[in-house]
């Protein structure tokens, strides 16, 4: 049985608390990562994935709930010792590639930032050494190291953001829309890199993307989030094999796929929230339907959805 | 439809033979690396108008220091009867200007052979004889001094304050502004009047006016820019990183926040020298016997009609200068556009 | 199949600080009556600067036409003054852009941004032209018509922007839309609203459109015919079919390999190594090859011209020509040929 490494329970990040403006971006969301799996988190723009992941490695201190990392509790009063023993653990790629580098540093300090604050290299030659290394890593060449990130490509600087996340040795990485900005071709590029180093260091990933085709390719498990809340949960191929939630199907029927012939065939469906006529008397949480898939539902959609799968 | 070719284009023999390419050719950058600054500074220098204030200003400068001690008369010396000499250069005066020829009663007199005056004053006297070139220069050199120690102060009140404002945002932040906003509605002028007369106006008095509210200018600019920084995504991955504060601060925020400052200051110091300008125009800046250009400018208005050149000379300097700074800080500004590479 | 618009060895360049770059470098295309055109490519292939050649909407100070013309309605739209195009654009051929929440005012009501095209281009009245916005807001999907009419773009969200936008564009009944990556700024599902909606409107206004877009599943989703852009040329052109199922060119086989479908499972995706050219010293011969594991000698020397593969599809590669040696394509690519009458790899009998 897979170890858990991360168990994110009840997690809850609201925004401007009491305002009118207040919003849930995550609204009590529960699940587990395990060591060495790749974990998507899918959902439209507004759903609170991003938010989730930002949560999780602590760049927001949560409104409510835990996130117990190899059971240590990375929210709550923590020293700033706790605090940076997590931040070597856990490191975070972003989405955008011109924003996500300091234009004004070289290569080669932006990718040791990690060695010097943690002091993880005993002197200078130690340090490009490691830095050398971390390029080589991810495809680049050591003369990169004394550029600026603007002589760069977005697929080039995307991967100087890896390497940047890899020099402090962690063992989970969230990887926040890392390739939404990027062309196609290139896209493919980086999560090849991903796909290596997850099995060369043999690292966690929680993968955050709107991308559900290279979602689906990448991820293990996927997780469906709408509205701050997470719908469904199930390994990769069952989830698309087998959606359960209307809205993850609504999701899956409208991508198009570069297949003609499948498109012009293609039958959208459209999701409406109210068709689940929840009341305040509905106990609506996540349900396991079958081994490792959960769709969220009342007590009475889990046995009518139970019967569905029984007699199929 | 598409480009339709009538024939098949005939080819060496071996032309088809397949190549293999090295990947890692793909990824070689060609051309050569160039920080910010350096780019900068090349587009400086490609502005011909900041080149040529800077080299202006240079000189200026120079002569700020040279002019009193290459003078053979002190700046604040007498000599009355000399007073009211135009201006006479040796070399020039042939073209016939700066020849120490002004207007008396109508006509046009040497005032030198009247006065019978042997030596030259390149930029003439004022009503009490003492020599404008080394006057001017002396002005100079008090008006950069009090416009560079203005702005410096300025820089680094609004600095931290705008700073501070804005990298901890929320509450601090709304308070710090509120405070902000105070001092911008009160009058300027009416605060800088109120200083001077409890302190004795001079140098120092001149400065604090200059800086008691000024700074409020670059506070508001630096907040913008830091908070415009805070969040971008290289200022949250050093934060997972497990960054201080403080190397945020100065690692991160600070460098990309130079380029606003530096150019802010570049118009603050004319403002500053403009400012002084004017205070001692209308008598509240320096004291005599100094000179600044402020309170040349004033003891030249008065004998605007007969003399012009005592208002003549340190006019046209403090406008070179303004100008010169503006250029300046336009050049910087457009050389220091973020928009230009991302 | 009539012809409302023909692209013909169209070249320009922009006068850059460093120098020239060439941005198109010999674009040949037609656009038929009531067809959707696809062009597509990935950033600095060029298809974003076509369509704005075609709408004559870059800078006159650095965009420069070297070469070529832009034939629609009989004239040459290259060599049109600015007022002359001003007549066309919005009336005749229209445009719609990537963003929403930049392509309208944010300082005017929705509903003068829509007769401002109509009061522009044709003698009605103002109360006709109020009507005239209110049935294209209908049109497009737009509940309340009348009373969205007076309000801000901020009060709409994506979606809804991006059909005032598509109804602003079809207002005067244009010949031609030009949308420029009109959903890729949305959500999986808006898009597909979207999508479907253009689909319809073209349909009933009958006007051709040429979709830019890097995504390929759009381009299967409303393409009639594909043209794909590398460097500044189109490098495959053909229906939407022979393009999904029997293409011809390394870097279409490579856009389709580096896409998981469902078959791919864990096989490692196919990636295509390096980057686009710098337009700025493109090079001599093919611009992808040094990017292709199917590179042949020639690629380094010389262009390769368009080959024709059938009446309606044409790839530009020396691979095409009947000397070169025949090259196996990625086996993702092969899986799709297989299902292709015609092409090498067709299993199901006779053609």
């Amino acid at each position: 049985m897979a170890e858990k490494l991360l168990e994110i329970k009840n997690l809850k990040q609201y925004f401007n608390i009491g305002k009118a403006n207040e919003v849930r971006a995550v609204d009590d969301i529960s699940f587990d990562i395990y060591k060495g799996e790749t974990l998507g988190l899918v959902g439209e723009s507004g759903c609170g994935k991003s938010t989730t992941g930002r949560s999780i490695i602590r760049l927001y201190d949560a409104t409510d709930g835990d996130v117990f990392y190899e059971g240590e509790n990375v929210h709550g009063k923590k020293s700033k010792q706790d605090l940076k023993k997590f931040n070597r653990k856990m490191q975070m790629i972003f989405q955008d590639p011109y924003a996500s580098l300091n234009q004004r540093m070289k290569v080669m300090d932006i990718i040791a930032e990690g060695i010097d604050i943690h002091g993880l290299a005993k002197n200078s030659t130690e340090r490009k050494k490691m830095v050398y290394d971390l390029l080589e890593t991810v495809g680049l060449n050591k003369e990169h190291a004394n550029r600026y990130p603007h002589e760069f490509s977005g697929g080039q600087r995307q991967r100087l953001g890896i390497a940047r996340a890899l020099a402090v040795d962690p063992d989970f990485i969230i990887a926040d829309e890392p390739i939404s900005a990027l062309d196609v071709s290139i896209q493919a590029q980086v999560v090849n890199l991903l796909k290596e180093l997850q099995q060369e260091k043999g690292l966690t990933f929680l993968f955050i993307a709107h991308d559900l085709s290279m979602v689906k390719y990448i991820s293990d498990r996927i997780g469906v989030m709408y509205f701050g809340k997470l719908v469904e949960l199930a390994p990769a191929e069952e989830l698309y094999n087998n959606p359960l939630h209307p809205y993850t199907q609504s999701l899956l029927s409208a991508i198009p796929l570069p297949d003609p012939n499948y498109e012009r065939n293609r039958i959208r469906k459209s999701y409406d929230p109210a068709i689940h006529k929840y009341t305040e008397a509905d106990d609506v949480r996540m349900r396991e339907i079958s081994p490792g898939h959960f769709v969220q539902c009342s007590e009475r959609e889990f046995e009518s959805i139970k019967s569905a799968s029984v007699s199929k | 439809m598409t480009q339709k070719i009538d024939k098949i284009p005939e080819l060496p023999k071996g032309s088809f033979e397949r190549i293999t390419l090295d990947a890692h050719q793909a990824e070689r950058i060609t051309k050569p690396s160039v920080s910010f600054w350096q780019d900068a500074w090349y587009r400086i220098r490609k502005n011909k108008g900041a080149l040529f204030s800077i080299v202006l200003f240079g000189l200026i400068v120079i002569m700020a220091f040279l002019g009193p001690v290459i003078s053979p008369y002190a700046p604040n010396a007498q000599t009355i009867t000399h007073a009211n000499l135009p201006p006479k250069i040796p070399v020039i005066e042939k073209l016939g200007i700066l020849d120490g020829v002004g207007t008396l009663g109508g006509k046009e007199v040497d005032l030198y052979e009247m006065k019978n005056v042997e030596v030259n004053y390149w930029f003439g006297t004022d009503g009490l004889g003492r020599d404008m070139f080394s006057r001017v220069w002396k002005g100079t050199q008090v008006s950069l001094f009090i416009a560079f120690v203005a702005a410096a102060i300025d820089m680094l009140i609004g600095v931290i304050y705008g700073g501070i404002s804005g990298y901890f945002g929320g509450r601090v932040d709304d308070f710090m502004q509120r405070v902000v906003e105070i001092l911008t509605g009160i009058p300027n002028l009416v605060v800088v009047i109120l200083f001077i007369l409890i302190m004795d106006p001079g140098i120092l008095a001149i400065i604090i006016a200059l800086t008691i509210t000024g700074w409020t200018g670059m506070s508001r600019v630096v907040r913008g820019q830091v908070l415009k920084y805070k969040s971008q995504e290289f200022v949250l991955a050093a934060r997972t990183l497990g960054a201080s504060d403080t190397r945020i601060i100065w690692k991160h925020l600070m460098p990309n926040v130079l380029g606003v400052i530096i150019i802010n200051t570049m118009f603050t110091i004319p403002s500053a020298i403009f400012f002084e300008a004017f205070l001692s125009f209308i008598g509240l800046g320096l004291q005599a016997p100094d000179a600044s250009l402020g309170t040349l400018i004033n003891d030249g208005y008065a004998l605007i009609q007969f003399a012009p050149h005592i208002l003549a000379f340190p006019a046209i300097l403090l406008s070179l200068i303004m100008i010169a700074f503006n250029l300046i800080g336009d050049g910087l500004r457009d050389a220091l556009d973020p928009k230009m590479k991302d | 199949m009539e012809k409302i618009l023909q692209v013909k060895n169209l070249e320009l360049s922009f006068n850059t600080q460093g120098g020239e770059v060439k941005a198109i470098r010999g674009v040949n295309f037609d656009l038929n009556k009531g067809e959707t055109l696809a062009i597509v490519g990935e950033s600095g292939s060029g298809k974003s600067v076509t369509t704005k050649s075609i709408m004559r909407l870059l800078p006159e100070s650095s965009a420069e036409f070297k070469n070529g013309e832009i034939l629609f309605g009989g004239r040459d739209l290259t060599k049109l003054s600015d007022k002359e195009m001003q007549k066309i654009r919005g009336k005749e051929i229209s445009m719609i852009f990537q963003d929403p929440m930049t392509s309208l005012n944010p300082t005017m009501p929705i509903g003068r941004q829509l007769t401002e095209p109509l009061l522009k281009h044709q003698k009605i009245s103002k109360n006709e032209a109020k009507k005239v916005a209110i049935d294209l807001l209908r049109m497009v999907g737009m509940p309340k018509p009348e009373l969205r009419m007076k309000q801000y773009p901020h009060q709409f969200s994506g979606g809804q922007r991006q059909r005032i936008v598509i109804a602003i564009s079809l207002a005067c009944n244009p010949k031609i839309l030009i949308a420029d990556e009109p959903t890729t700024a949305l959500d999986v599902t808006i898009q597909a609203q979207i999508l479907e909606l253009m689909k319809d409107l073209q349909k009933k206004i009958d006007t051709s459109i040429i979709f830019i877009t890097h995504d390929l599943g759009v381009v299967a989703n409303v393409a009639d015919r594909v043209a794909v852009m590398y460097g500044g040329k189109i490098v495959e052109i053909g229906t939407v079919d022979e393009i999904f199922y029997n293409p011809q060119h390394p870097y279409t086989w490579g856009l389709l390999s580096s896409m998981p479908s469902l078959d791919t499972e864990d096989a490692k995706l196919y990636a295509i190594p390096g980057t686009p050219p710098d337009l700025l010293d493109p090079p001599k011969g093919d611009a992808f090859a040094l990017r292709s594991e199917y590179a042949l000698k020639i690629d380094m020397e010389q262009n390769p011209p368009f080959f024709k593969v059938s009446d309606t599809h044409s790839a530009a590669t020396w691979l095409l020509h009947p000397d070169a040696p025949q090259v196996e394509p990625p086996l993702t690519v092969i899986e799709r040929m297989k299902k292709f009458p015609g092409s090498r790899y067709y299993e199901g009998g006779a053609v």
